[in-house]
């Protein structure tokens, strides 16, 4: 049986290898190493007439879809939630060109040469840092455009853009923060990493543009800076709700956003381009853009080491929601075996509310609403979430687990003359325990997965490690597959301690000799 | 030992037990018999308190179990139940079934629960099972350990819910045969049961229930022979004769066979009577009735007589028409067997009954 399970996890692994592997091979979207040279490149649409009727890639909460209508009539907006995602699905040919600004097209050429752009700028973006709309907000907002007049007119911030622009990673230093005297508090910062050169990651930490902006404002006025990284359609949220203190992560700044929050000056205005694929692009053996690829999502930078990262988080986040889940199911469970109607009805709408809504949702309202104010973590409020709903589906569990005993066990128990609790523990939740168990694996795994959207509140797991991997590499395949393997082993892991575990309480399972224990038989 | 006192009980509106009043010494060995539904297993539930009686007292030892006080959990220890289904604990071997109750409930010793345990299967033919799980046993064998459960907690007195109801006829045996060794050592029982052989074989008192009452409570004797109330002694007259109709062209006759099996099987008719009553019913019935009656509404009725060690048939049909009548040359052959098989056949037309057929045999 054990061996069987193995088996089938083995199985499954290969043939999710075989489909991804299978699919690279056809796509052949390896990214190949940049050219030197950088010379220019010729885009395989020369000006922005010929994107008319194509299809153009923005960012979700981006002010890009209204300039692309302006710039380019007749094309199409796709939204992503991802610059990377956005690069990917453009040299999956799921898009013909992606609009992003100037520093990014910079950083995105070093690296990946099959990438070139229309050299027409569509528009001009201020990009500006977001504060909450109260009076700490106000107060930040005014001191952060200050500072940023000051470093523009004393000619700073040009000097820094020209920094955070250069290609190699070695000349564009970022300051100690954690250090900071912060006599002030200490301000929470938060950005989504996934776009350098403004916010993303180098050797597992923040850095970039905002950032450095970020922290020199922090030490100028006195502050400590805490930085956090979350989802771009959680950017707004957090800091509506006061999660954080500022944000930026090449956020535009707009009139619609102005009623929700305040903007700093811009910290710098970028002339937004289109990018499109390179028309010349040349291409790699399979074996060596294999190798490259390797090289890039987990040597360069010690990358390995974020994955290692989020798959401990992944994993903290599931062991523990499982056994505080299954404690609290088990709890509801006994309260309302006592509880009578009131507490069964309670309990009822809280498992239909918890189980009727998407596990995102569920996070990102306990976040912003629940916890807006509470000094909790991301992870805290993952642990939170899941646990309410493991408990739920622990609860639903033994509540039809302990229906399918049959009613005649408990009769026969009180005959004897033990009592209800007596029963309950020593005739009905062991066999109501056999019915579950199956079902209670089978969460274990869908758990796991579930946890995959903790990114939207600022939690770095295993799938937003893979999302920060693929925004410095800009593909998309490698590490997909990487997390995916890593889910299906962390799964397969999991499934095998609840095996081990459910065997050994399983009271058929055991040996003549426990059963027998400390009696003589003859 | 057991005295109920007025006791009643109610499902809602409909009142099921009306007054109960009997008091069971030490000793009793009670079959509870009654027609279905009138509240006989109710009556081992209340005593049980599985179901709480809704008036009126019981007193277990003098201790009146109805009181607020009363330590209901106590009183089940002195009283075994045995169900219908078994109910034996799934997840438990077939000896750790009998020890769980002692262990926990009475403070024994593991060693000492499992030598009694093995004792107590031994007893009911089952020392080889010790380590079985319940779903390996046959429905005789689960009965059987559940007895054996029953008596690891020695209680003052054994209910049984019909033991052997649920059982495959072959097996109903080996159960009655525990049963019966309890009663012959003089275990105090009740037993709630439709088997008229194992009520007469284990009782020496008998309740007849009906009415919301208990309608005769007496000495098994007396009870089964002369009975002294109107529905007691139908009921008791019922339980020696089969009695079915045949109202249609369509008759199940299988079915009917079946029933026929049972009825010698529980009588100890030898097989081969058995078979000669079956045939008898077939020829008349299906190959010689059937045919001719317009109107089928057969009637038949199989009585055995112990003492006398005969069977008659008696069947009875609106039409006037003889048996003897039936094909069209003379005696044709299912009339020949009919006559070969039985030891006279008597015939009868009256107007008001119809026709009548008495037939004996041996
Ligand atoms: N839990 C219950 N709720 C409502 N009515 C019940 C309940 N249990 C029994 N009854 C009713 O009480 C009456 C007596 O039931 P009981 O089972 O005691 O009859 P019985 O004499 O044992 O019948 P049988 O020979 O068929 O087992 C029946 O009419 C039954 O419908
Ligand atoms: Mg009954």
């Amino acid at each position: 049986m054990r061996k069987r399970n193995k088996l089938k996890i083995h199985s499954g692994l290969a043939i999710t290898l075989a489909i991804l592997m299978s699919f690279i091979g056809i796509s052949g979207v390896f990214v190949t190493a940049a050219s030197e040279d950088g010379g220019t490149r010729v885009p395989v649409y020369k000006n922005l007439e010929e994107l008319s009727g194509k299809r153009v890639g923005v960012q979700v909460g981006s002010v890009f879809d209204k300039i692309v209508e302006e710039a380019i009539p007749g094309a199409s907006v796709e939204y992503y939630s991802t610059f990377p995602d956005e690069i990917n699905a453009l040299k999956a040919s799921k898009l013909e060109g992606v609009a992003c600004v100037e520093s990014v097209i910079i950083q995105l050429q070093a690296q990946d040469d099959s990438i070139a752009y229309i050299e027409e700028p569509i528009g001009a973006v201020p990009l500006g840092f977001l504060f909450p709309k109260n009076e700490k907000g106000k107060k930040l907002a005014d001191q952060m455009s200050e500072f940023l007049t000051n470093m523009r007119e004393s000619g700073e911030m040009d000097r820094l853009m020209a920094v955070w622009n250069e290609t190699d990673e070695s000349l564009k230093p970022i300051e100690d923060y954690k250090s900071l005297p912060a006599e002030n508090g200490t301000l929470t910062f938060v950005t989504e990493g996934t776009f350098p050169p403004f916010d993303y990651f180098r050797e597992g930490e923040l850095v970039g543009y905002d950032v450095d902006v970020a922290i020199r404002f922090c030490k100028e006025y006195g502050y400590g800076i805490e930085l956090k990284d979350m989802n771009f359609d959680a950017l707004m949220p957090a800091v509506q709700s006061g999660k954080c203190d500022f944000a930026a992560s090449g956020i535009a700044i707009t009139e619609e956003r102005k009623e929700k929050v305040y903007f700093s000056e811009p910290d710098y205005y970028q002339d937004a381009y289109v990018v499109v694929l390179a028309a010349d692009r040349s291409g790699g053996s399979f074996i060596s853009s294999l190798k490259d690829s390797f090289n890039r999502t987990f040597i360069k930078e010690h990358r390995y080491r974020l994955f290692l990262k989020g798959i401990w988080v992944t994993l903290a986040i599931t062991v523990m929601s499982i056994i505080f889940g299954t404690l609290l199911g088990f709890i509801l469970y006994m309260w309302c075996r006592k509880g009578g109607k009131p507490a069964n009805a309670i309990t009822r709408f809280c498992i239909w509310l918890v189980q009727g809504m998407p596990a995102i949702v569920l996070l990102m309202i306990l976040y912003y609403v629940v916890f807006g104010k509470a000094d909790i973590g991301g992870i805290g409020v993952a642990v939170i979430g899941f646990t309410m709903t493991f408990a739920a589906s622990v609860y639903s569990m033994i509540l039809s687990g302990v229906r399918a005993v049959d009613f005649g066990q408990t009769e026969a128990s009180y005959a004897l003359g033990f009592n209800d609790t007596q029963t309950f523990f020593g005739i009905i939740l062991p066999q109501a325990a056999r019915h579950f168990m199956p079902t209670f694996k089978a969460e274990i795994v869908t758990l796991i997965k579930a946890t995959a959207v903790v990114g939207y509140i600022a939690v770095q797991d295993l799938t937003k490690m893979g999302d920060i991997v693929r925004s410095s590499t800009y593909e998309a395949f490698f590490p997909l597959i990487a997390v995916a393997v890593m889910y299906f082993v962390l799964a397969g892991l999991l499934k095998l301690v609840a095996n081990k575990l459910t065997a050994s309480v399983d009271p058929e399972k055991r040996s003549e000799e426990k059963i027998l224990k400390g009696i003589k038989t003859k | 030992m057991i005295e109920f006192r007025h006791m009643q009980k109610a499902f809602g509106t409909s009142v099921v037990l009306k007054d109960i009043n009997a008091t069971v010494n030490e000793g009793d060995s009670i079959a509870v018999i009654g027609p279905s539904g009138t509240g006989k297993s109710t009556l081992l539930r209340c005593l049980t308190y599985l179901d709480p009686p809704t008036g009126g007292q019981i007193f277990v030892d003098g201790e009146d179990i109805t009181a607020p006080g009363c330590n209901i959990y106590k009183v089940r220890q002195k009283m075994g139940m045995v169900f219908q289904s078994y109910n034996l604990f799934g997840h438990m071997t077939v000896i750790e079934n009998i020890m769980y109750a002692p262990v926990k409930l009475l403070g024994m010793s593991r060693q000492d629960a499992y030598d009694r345990g093995v004792e107590l299967l031994k007893k009911v033919g089952l020392a080889d099972r010790t380590l079985k799980y319940p779903e390996a046993l046959s429905g005789g064998q689960k009965q059987r350990v559940a007895i054996a459960r029953t008596l690891a907690m020695d209680p003052e007195i054994i209910l049984f819910d019909e033991p052997t109801s649920a059982l495959d006829p072959t097996m109903t045996g080996e159960v009655e045969a525990v049963i019966e060794d309890l009663a012959r050592a003089g275990k105090t029982m009740m037993i709630v049961t439709h088997e008229m052989n194992l009520a007469k074989r284990v009782a020496n008192r008998v309740f007849y229930m009906d009415e919301g009452i208990i309608y005769e409570d007496g000495p098994a004797d007396q009870i089964f022979n002369d009975p002294q109330r109107e529905k007691t002694s139908r009921f008791v007259r019922k339980l020696k004769v089969l009695e079915f109709n045949i109202d249609s062209h369509g008759f199940d006759f299988v079915g009917a066979s079946t029933e026929i099996d049972r009825y010698c099987f529980k009588n100890h008719i030898p097989l081969k009577t058995s078979n000669k009553i079956r045939s008898v019913i077939e020829e008349l019935c299906v190959q010689i009735l059937l045919p001719v009656v317009k109107d089928p509404g057969i009637n038949v009725c199989v009585e055995y007589s112990e003492e006398e060690e005969y069977t008659i048939i008696t069947v009875k049909y609106p039409d006037r028409f003889r048996p003897e009548d039936s094909g069209d040359s003379g005696e044709d052959l299912s009339y020949r067997l009919l006559k070969a098989n039985t030891e006279s056949i008597d015939y009868s037309y009256d107007e008001a009954e119809g026709s009548t057929i008495v037939m004996k045999l041996r």
